[in-house]
């Protein structure tokens, strides 16, 4: 683990990886880990792998769905899309998170009182 | 419902287990790939390239292993732990769960008693065939008829036609479906035995191998030259020829005519009907010898022969139904003087012939639903126990989710434990449908001549698995989705499991659709046991006590009508002489027996529009006395009147009378049956009766004279008709030795088959009304004792505040019947439309008879009240000073 890396924090990926497939359309798994290694400049210390787990979690909610295609260099490749369900969803989390981020500022900017 | 949808998603990910891994390879690998790719165009050499990409790949086994846990539901290792976790739950609650379990164990064992009848019939092929899934039938369709009566057998000629023609076949076999009672005369007495007629390839192409001596050849069944040979099956060799040994090459005399006996078939095999049970086989062409039929191998008019073939090891069913329409076709071209012709269809082989299973599949789907009724009360009895159990369980679920167990683990352990439960009820249920189908088969009238095997095979089981685990997720499922939504914070902090609302409001629901399914189930039951009790009540036109039956058909030993007639003289003498019989008399067919002859009685001679539809009963004089049908006015036949071969005089009953000449005398005049060139004079009017089936309204009948060679005899005893069948029995060989009865039955018997419908719904449904109610019963008791255990402390505290008992009474008591209610509305208008399925067959009651939903609404509402009052009862002794300090 690399100085000046962070670890993901756990769930936080699944929103990572819908928010990026609502944003970008259709990807494969290779194609988001370089995105979200790209947007997160470096910090993120992802093993790219576990975004494989997070593909199989949001598919099984049904919140994203795959189909097989040929990658931009004629890989066989799986693309994956964001649902309507994953759509929604993605907002419920982005508001969460952003209340919740909100608490985490607020807290730490706490001052030492005494 | 999201957790539905993730287990949903991964029951299915573990069917796909073996292909998901191989796409997950093909993606990682794909993945790894592309980032060497970017290493290597970003400088590195290749073994950097190589090892950089798996580092930021990371552990590609772990992760495969993760994805396979996270893809299916199927970890041997943590079932393990729960199925012993489960096991340990079980032991716990012995008395509890052995209830449930046995309550379960009924409802499924019914079902699959249903489909034991089901696979016997239906989806089980003949036995000791090979490669039945090979095997088809083949029905001719009438293009213009629909239902059964579109369906027909073969006809010699259109057989032939067939098994020359076809191809997609390896051939076509054909056997006459009824087969032939003959006389086999031994040792100087005579024998009944059943002949198939069948073609000579029947054997060879099922497969079915001598277990001595050969079976029939296509030799044997050349048209030119017919042989004289029978195969016996197993059974008939070892019961009736003694298992000898030196069968093969003996001879036997059937019906005068002699056959030698070539072989013996392997035990088990029972020909291709169901029901039927051949004593042996004889070759198609040698047919007229036992069925004196000369022309039955030339008529086209004479469907008698079931047709059935083996496709080609390649072939299938849709390519063989191809060639048969053509072959069809070309048959009616071949016969342009026939108005319509038949097409063939094309059926997989089981027992029950292709076109009537529909009709056996919609009988028993019926049975189904019923028996589907008891098995869902007895699964929301096993939800509200577990339902109520959980709240005992809240802090341990709370507890193991603070521990960290998530949703889906909570409700796998919930649904291992139930399923447990179901597998458990599964085994005895199978116990338990073997012993019903046994008590179905007792319920079958003696009669009926058929032999029905009804094994427990694979199927069975299958059933009853699939049955079980259906009734497991059921049942469990409720209680499991609520174990998975604890709440650890607030059960926890609050200490006490409180009841919450949502999870009262699931135990009403359940208990309110619990007697809204016994109020169907008990109003059926109550409907078809008052018709019951009215079909035997029902007075059928003649005395159903003290007649003794004994059919007998000498005409199959070939003889004259002279020689009948004496016989039948004699035997009649030598009965009227026996000491317990007070008349006795012959008749061709009795009323409510299985043959009729219909007709028209009119006024015209020729085409009468005005003619009623009639039965036709023919009787020698006394019959109606010996009978004991009411002559109302006039008298019986004459002897001579009886013996003509033209119907000079008849008897009518008093329906037709009414009919013809409505306000006259029917005495003296004259009446035209259909066909006949004379008229007949009315002798006699007797009482209307019942000659079709006991439900039916006014039918016209006839009585007359003229009776063929087969006849019913006809015998009132005063005392025990049983001795004096046996004395009738032993009379026939003493007039003519080689004679024997076809078939003899007390009364009793004989009117087993009319009652048969009615009694055998009046039973099952009985059956299932009784547990029905026992099982709500103990349904609704379970409730409201949970409901008053949780409130207790509510109740002391109400106690404490001044309530009398008598409020308390009315609280608890109040809120058992208010389900009580709701169920039973709901019920009622559901068993008002489910009563109409059963009105073909109630006898003298409406569908929706007020009386029996009243008393079914009455009695539940009554059982109900007793269900409460032990609980509330509990209720009201609760001590406040107790209640409230044990919070």
């Amino acid at each position: 683990m690399g100085e000046g890396k962070s670890e993901v924090l756990q769930g936080t990926l699944d929103l990572m990886v819908l928010k990026t497939l609502y944003a970008m359309g259709p990807l494969h798994g290779f194609g988001i880990a370089r995105r979200i290694e790209q947007v997160s400049d470096g910090v993120l210390d992802l093993n790219e792998g576990t975004v494989y787990t997070a593909l199989l979690r949001l598919q099984q909610r049904g919140w994203i769905a795959s189909k097989w295609g040929t990658s931009e260099n004629n890989r066989r490749a799986r693309f994956y899309s964001i649902t309507r369900r994953g759509a929604e969803q993605l907002e419920r989390e982005t508001e969460n998170w952003e209340r919740v981020a909100g608490v985490m500022e607020r807290v730490l900017k706490l001052e030492r009182q005494g | 419902m999201r957790i539905l949808r993730m287990l949903w998603s991964r029951v299915k990910g573990q069917a796909a287990q073996g292909r998901e891994d191989e796409a997950f390879d093909v993606e990682v690998r794909e993945h790894i790939a592309m980032l060497e790719e970017r290493y290597t165009a970003q400088g590195m050499s290749a073994r950097q390239a190589v090892k950089a990409a798996r580092r930021q790949f990371g552990n590609i086994t772990a992760l495969k292993e993760r994805q396979r846990a996270q893809r299916g539901i199927l970890s041997p290792t943590e079932w393990w732990r729960d199925v012993r976790f489960g096991l340990r739950m079980l032991a716990k609650r012995p008395a509890s769960n052995a209830a449930v379990v046995l309550a379960l164990a009924l409802g499924i064992g019914m079902n699959s008693a249903v489909f034991t009848f089901v696979n016997g019939i239906l989806l089980r092929p003949p036995q000791g065939v090979s490669q039945s899934r090979k095997m088809i039938e083949l029905w001719l369709k009438r293009p213009k008829k629909t239902g059964p009566q579109g369906y027909l057998p073969f006809n010699y000629p259109d057989y032939a036609y067939f098994r020359d023609h076809a191809k997609s076949v390896e051939g076509l076999l054909a056997f006459d479906g009824d087969g032939v009672d003959v006389i086999w005369n031994h040792a100087g007495s005579g024998q009944n035995l059943n002949v198939v007629a069948a073609s000579g390839n029947f054997f060879s192409l099922l497969g079915v191998n001598a277990a001595m001596g050969r079976t029939l050849s296509v030799d044997d069944d050349r048209i030119d030259n017919p042989r004289q040979v029978v195969v016996l099956s197993y059974a008939c060799w070892k019961d009736k020829m003694g298992a000898d040994p030196g069968i093969l090459g003996r001879t036997l005399m059937l019906d005068g005519e002699a056959f030698t006996v070539v072989g013996v078939a392997p035990a088990g095999f029972t020909g291709l009907m169901v029901a039927t049970e051949p004593d042996m086989w004889a070759p198609l062409t040698a047919q007229e010898k036992f069925t004196h039929d000369k022309t039955r191998l030339t008529s086209r008019d004479d469907s008698w022969l079931i047709v059935a073939g083996k496709m080609h090891s390649a072939g299938d069913r849709k390519s063989v139904q191809a060639e048969m329409h053509v072959l069809a076709k070309q048959l009616g071209l071949a016969h342009p003087e026939e108005d319509e012709v038949p097409d063939a269809e094309v059926y997989a082989m089981t027992l029950m012939p292709g076109p009537f299973r529909g009709y056996v599949f919609a009988f028993t789907g019926l049975l189904m639903i019923v028996f589907v009724l008891v098995l869902l009360i007895a699964c929301t009895n096993a939800a509200s126990l577990l339902l109520a159990r959980a709240t005992g369980r809240a802090r341990e679920m709370a507890t193991r989710v603070a521990l960290g167990a998530g949703p889906a683990r909570l409700v796998r352990q919930m649904l291992v434990e139930s399923l447990m439960l179901a597998g458990l009820a599964g085994g005895a249920g199978v116990a338990i449908a073997w012993a019903m189908s046994r008590l179905l088969m007792e319920l079958k009238p003696g009669n009926l001549p058929i032999a029905l095997e009804i094994p427990i095979d694979w199927r069975v089981v299958l059933f009853t698995v699939a049955v079980s685990v259906a009734t497991g997720v059921v049942f469990g499922l409720a209680p499991a989705l609520r174990a998975s939504a604890a709440e650890p914070a607030r059960v926890l902090r609050e200490g006490s499991p409180t009841a919450g609302r949502k999870k009262a409001r699931i135990l009403n629901v359940l208990v309110a659709a619990q007697m809204a399914m016994c109020v169907v189930l008990l109003a059926g039951a109550s409907l078809c046991v008052r018709s019951l009790m009215n079909a035997n009540a029902i007075d059928p036109g003649f005395d159903t006590r003290h007649i003794a039956l004994a059919d007998l058909d000498p005409g199959s030993l070939g003889y004259t009508p002279e020689k009948v007639k004496d016989f039948y003289t004699r035997l009649l003498e030598r009965v009227q002489r026996l000491p317990d019989v007070t008349s006795a008399s012959y008749a061709a067919s009795l009323p409510l027996g299985t043959s009729r002859q219909v007709t028209t009685a009119g006024k015209l001679l020729g085409n009468d529009p005005d003619a009623v539809p009639a039965d036709v009963f023919r009787m020698e004089p006394r019959l109606l006395e010996t009978m004991g049908i009411p002559l109302l006015r006039g008298r019986d036949l004459t002897a001579k009147e009886a013996d003509g071969d033209k119907p000079d005089a008849v008897v009518i009953n008093e329906y037709l009378a009414k009919r013809l000449w409505p306000g006259e005398d029917p005495l003296g005049k004259h009446l035209v049956l259909r066909g006949e060139k004379t008229r007949s004079e009315v002798v006699g009017v007797v009482k209307n009766g019942k000659y079709r089936t006991l439900g039916e309204g006014s039918v016209a009948a006839v009585f007359r004279g003229t009776l063929p060679p087969a006849r019913t005899l006809v015998v009132r005893a005063a005392g025990d008709e049983r001795e004096v069948l046996n004395e009738v029995r032993r009379e026939v060989p003493a007039v003519d030795p080689l004679m024997t009865t076809t078939m003899v039955q007390t009364i009793g018997d004989f009117m087993a088959l009319p009652l048969f419908p009615a009694r055998a719904t009046g039973w099952l449904l009985g059956v299932s009304g009784i547990l029905a109610v026992v099982m709500t019963t103990i349904g609704l008791f379970g409730v409201i004792a949970y409901v008053v255990s949780q409130r207790t402390h509510e109740i002391g505290l109400r106690m404490a505040l001044g309530a009398r008992r008598a409020d308390v009474l009315k609280l608890v008591i109040g809120q058992g019947l208010r389900l009580t209610g709701i169920g039973l509305a709901i019920g009622l208008c559901a068993a008002l439309g489910a009563a109409r399925l059963l009105a073909p067959v109630l006898y003298g009651i409406g569908a929706n008879d007020p009386a029996t939903m009243a008393a079914v609404a009455v009695g539940l509402a009554a059982i109900a009240l007793t269900a409460c009052y032990l609980p509330a009862r509990k209720a009201m002794r609760v001590d406040p000073s107790v209640a409230l300090r044990c919070e």
